[in-house]
């Protein structure tokens, strides 16, 4: 086997990079972290002709290598460290062919660090209807770099790029401009001082003061009479350098650049206006979402049905043939309703990241971010907070880190402060189950009833973001200059491979991330359900059968009440009596109470909590859903889960903190316990207060 | 007497157990920032991109 390519993939945002990362390694590729911090890497493997393979990196989109932000300061450590296992052989700069001016800006700077550099021109097939003609052979000759022209929509130029790839030891890694021209004097002081650097990369080293350590100091000459720029000093040449670059990009664009105006078509505008308008955008956005809503119900019924007796038939397919004991109970009883009550999500999650995703890939979520800007604003929040109130509807975590593009950080903090009130998924499989139970499955006005109490939900929980917004705006002293810049994309038929791929990656974050944990506690909970303390865990059916000694019960009868006694006389039935006085107010017994405690690691073990509790010592094969349908109230008598006690507990996970990992990711983005801890202890607070509430009005 | 089965149970248990204090009481506590550069937001750090 010959040696692997590292090929790294820069470009702005919104120039189809991903797109492009998605062609290349189609299925090859796995998201994970940069080590010590939560930025995203993407990487992936690519079959190069020859048998060769290319590991490429998706480094996070920028504009340029003067950062600004985290996500930014990824794609300059890696091309400045050249000991790093990714540092790649050759970079491949993704560039959008209506914004080529803006985009060479990065080119130019990433070939003057004399790594090979590709620059593929995506979108070459809208070239011709948005009148685009370029001069391919001479744009070559000036930025001495190969150019492929991609469609990734279409799948074009992808062999084209791999060739190239291949073949990149044939690229030149001459720089387009000579950095020194920034300020000859100083350049000629840096060159001296460190003979073995490249010129640029010291440039962007001292401007960044990132990786200064990887430059060996002992390449001091001792008699070098080197000073460092002030910082006022250092942000002036760099105006100069983007100043620079600029006119070099310039003049290249006028000589192989041409647009005929006449050829491009205003469909785009219209659209805009449309989408944008202070009435009707609101009013489609509106039925977008409710469309949403009411699919995600209707489409995933026959699935998750089909999910839900699988599940049940292995439970009991394990138990007969499995040999007798203990560890055979765990699994059936443990284990694999505890997953069940996992995976019979995946339907509905998978058709929300799926509308979720069609949306991102046409374009229509930019203008759902303008759109909002107008009322973010008044909440004391930045246009770009809507980004993260929407991608808190997958998970709060991406979420917060997603905050990291708004510049005030006062904005920033109110919507790290508020994205968990956001709907995410891990509150779907709860939301899904108890609105099953209590809201009857009939359409009203061509509505069905679950599905405009499910978007009620999401509305509730985005008015407590917006809300909460509000008050901490004015509760929060901090005096901070804001402003709002938004890319608007053009308008596309999304990909399908590149939403297949996200839908995939998505689902699969959600059942892997949270499959572990649900296994674990349903193990936990298992045990703890299955063995107890004292004589009447150990004597239960002793005690029970000498109880009903002169009632006349049937056996399936006697033995669903020993079952019943040992589950409360086991750890979980002793923890679970012992918080039952603070959740019977609330119109729930003591085993949701033990859920909703288990449910503080993350909100979705609530269902697989429930699933293994009510297994517990059951011999009979029954679906989640029936075997919570059946359960009665010990204190109020009748069905445990009436509409006063479902609401209660909807409103309830609407509004409590219950993810450790979400409050750890806002320690970690605040630097302070302070935050994390206030947000756990208000928004459960008002959690129960909402939900003590709704239950005594309702009951 | 205990059974193989019951053995099963401990140490399923256990990896359970040791699991989740990995996972929400290790790291969590332990979680820190790789370096605190001068970009870091945090307090009243206005402006901080």
């Amino acid at each position: 086997m010959g040696k692997q390519i590292n090929v790294a993939l820069i470009g702005n945002p919104n120039t189809g990079k991903t797109s492009v990362f998605n062609q290349l390694t189609g299925l090859n590729q796995q998201v994970g972290n940069y080590p010590g911090i939560t930025v995203e890497k993407k990487e992936g493997i690519c079959k190069l002709p020859r048998g060769l393979k290319a590991h490429i990196i998706d480094l996070p989109g920028t504009y340029s290598l003067n950062a600004s932000s985290l996500d930014e300061n990824v794609v300059i450590d890696l091309l400045l460290n050249k000991n790093d296992k990714d540092f790649p052989d050759v970079a491949v700069v993704v560039s959008d062919a209506e914004n080529l001016k803006r985009n060479l800006l990065l080119f130019t700077q990433i070939k003057d660090l004399k790594i090979p550099t590709i620059l593929v021109i995506n979108m070459a097939d809208r070239m011709k209807r948005k009148g685009i003609s370029l001069d391919i052979e001479l744009l070559e000759k000036k930025l001495k770099t190969k150019i492929v022209l991609v469609s990734a929509r279409k799948g074009t130029g992808i062999e084209e790029l791999k060739e190239q790839i291949l073949n990149y030891q044939k690229i030149s890694s001459e720089p387009c401009l000579n950095a020194s021209d920034m300020d000859p004097e100083y350049f000629n002081l840096l060159r001296k001082t460190f003979p073995n650097q490249a010129l640029y990369k010291l440039w962007l080293v001292i401007t960044h003061d990132a990786n200064f350590g990887n430059i060996d100091r002992g390449t001091l000459t001792k008699d070098a009479n080197f000073n460092t720029k002030s910082v006022g000093d250092l942000k002036r040449l760099q105006q100069k350098e983007t100043i620079l670059r600029y006119q070099f990009i310039n003049d290249l664009l006028k000589e192989a650049l041409t647009i005929n105006l006449k050829n491009a078509t205003d469909l785009r505008i219209k659209l805009d206006r449309l989408l944008t308008h202070k009435i009707w955008g609101y009013v489609i956005f509106s039925i977008i979402m409710l469309t949403i809503f009411q699919a995600i119900y209707d489409w995933s019924t026959i699935p998750m049905d089909f999910i839900d007796v699988t599940f049940a038939s292995f439970s009991e397919w394990a138990k007969n043939a499995l040999p007798t004991g203990p560890f055979t109970n765990l699994i059936a009883e443990g284990v694999i309703p505890g997953l069940g009550g996992i995976v019979i999500f995946i339907p509905q999650i998978a058709f929300l990241f799926l509308f979720i995703s069609i949306l991102e890939e046409s374009g229509y979520m930019s203008r759902v971010v303008f759109l909002m800007d107008r009322i973010m604003r008044r909440y004391g929040l930045s246009g770009k907070s809507v980004v993260p109130l929407i991608s808190g509807t997958a998970c709060a975590i991406p979420a917060i880190m997603a905050t990291r593009n708004i510049e005030s950080w006062k904005e920033r903090l109110i919507t790290i402060l508020v994205v968990p009130f956001t709907t995410c998924s891990a509150r779907l499989p709860v939301y899904l189950i108890i609105i099953s139970l209590v809201i009857p499955n009939k359409t009203y006005l061509g509505l069905n009833l679950q599905g405009l109490t499910l978007m009620l939900l999401y509305l509730i929980g985005f008015g407590t973001a917006l809300s909460g917004a509000w008050i901490l705006n004015k509760i929060l002293k901090l005096k901070c200059k804001s402003y709002f810049v938004i890319e608007m994309p053009g308008y596309k038929i999304p990909i399908f491979k590149n939403v297949a791929l996200n839908v995939i990656e998505k689902t699969k974050a959600f059942v892997f991330g949270a499959g572990k944990i649900i296994l674990a506690i349903s193990i936990v909970l298992w045990v703890l359900g299955s063995y107890g303390p004292g004589e009447n865990f150990n004597n239960a059916e002793e005690i029970v059968t000498l109880r009903n000694q002169s009632e006349n019960i049937s056996e399936k009868h006697l033995k669903e009440e020993i079952a019943s006694f040992k589950l409360e006389n086991s750890y979980i039935g002793i923890m679970g009596k012992g918080i039952e006085p603070a959740v019977v107010p609330l119109g729930y017994d003591w085993k949701i109470g033990i859920a909703i405690v288990s449910s503080f690691a993350a909100r979705e073990v609530f269902v697989g909590t429930l699933a293994t509790i009510y297994s517990v010592g059951s011999d009979e094969e029954e679906t989640i859903k029936k075997r919570m349908g059946a359960e009665t109230n010990p204190v109020l008598g009748g069905p445990l889960f009436t509409f006063a006690s479902g609401i209660s507990l909807l409103l309830f996970y609407a509004f409590a903190m219950q993810c450790m990992s979400t409050l750890a990711i806002v320690k970690k983005e605040t630097n302070t316990w302070k935050w994390p801890l206030l947000q756990l202890v208000i928004m459960s607070s008002f959690a129960y207060l909402v939900a003590l509430i709704a239950f005594q009005v309702l009951k | 007497m205990i059974t193989l089965q019951e053995i099963l149970v401990l140490i399923t248990f256990l990896f359970a157990v040791g699991f989740m204090i990995t996972k929400f009481i290790w790291k969590p506590a332990f979680l820190k920032p790789k370096k605190k550069s001068d970009k870091a937001c945090g307090a009243k750090d206005c402006g901080c991109h």
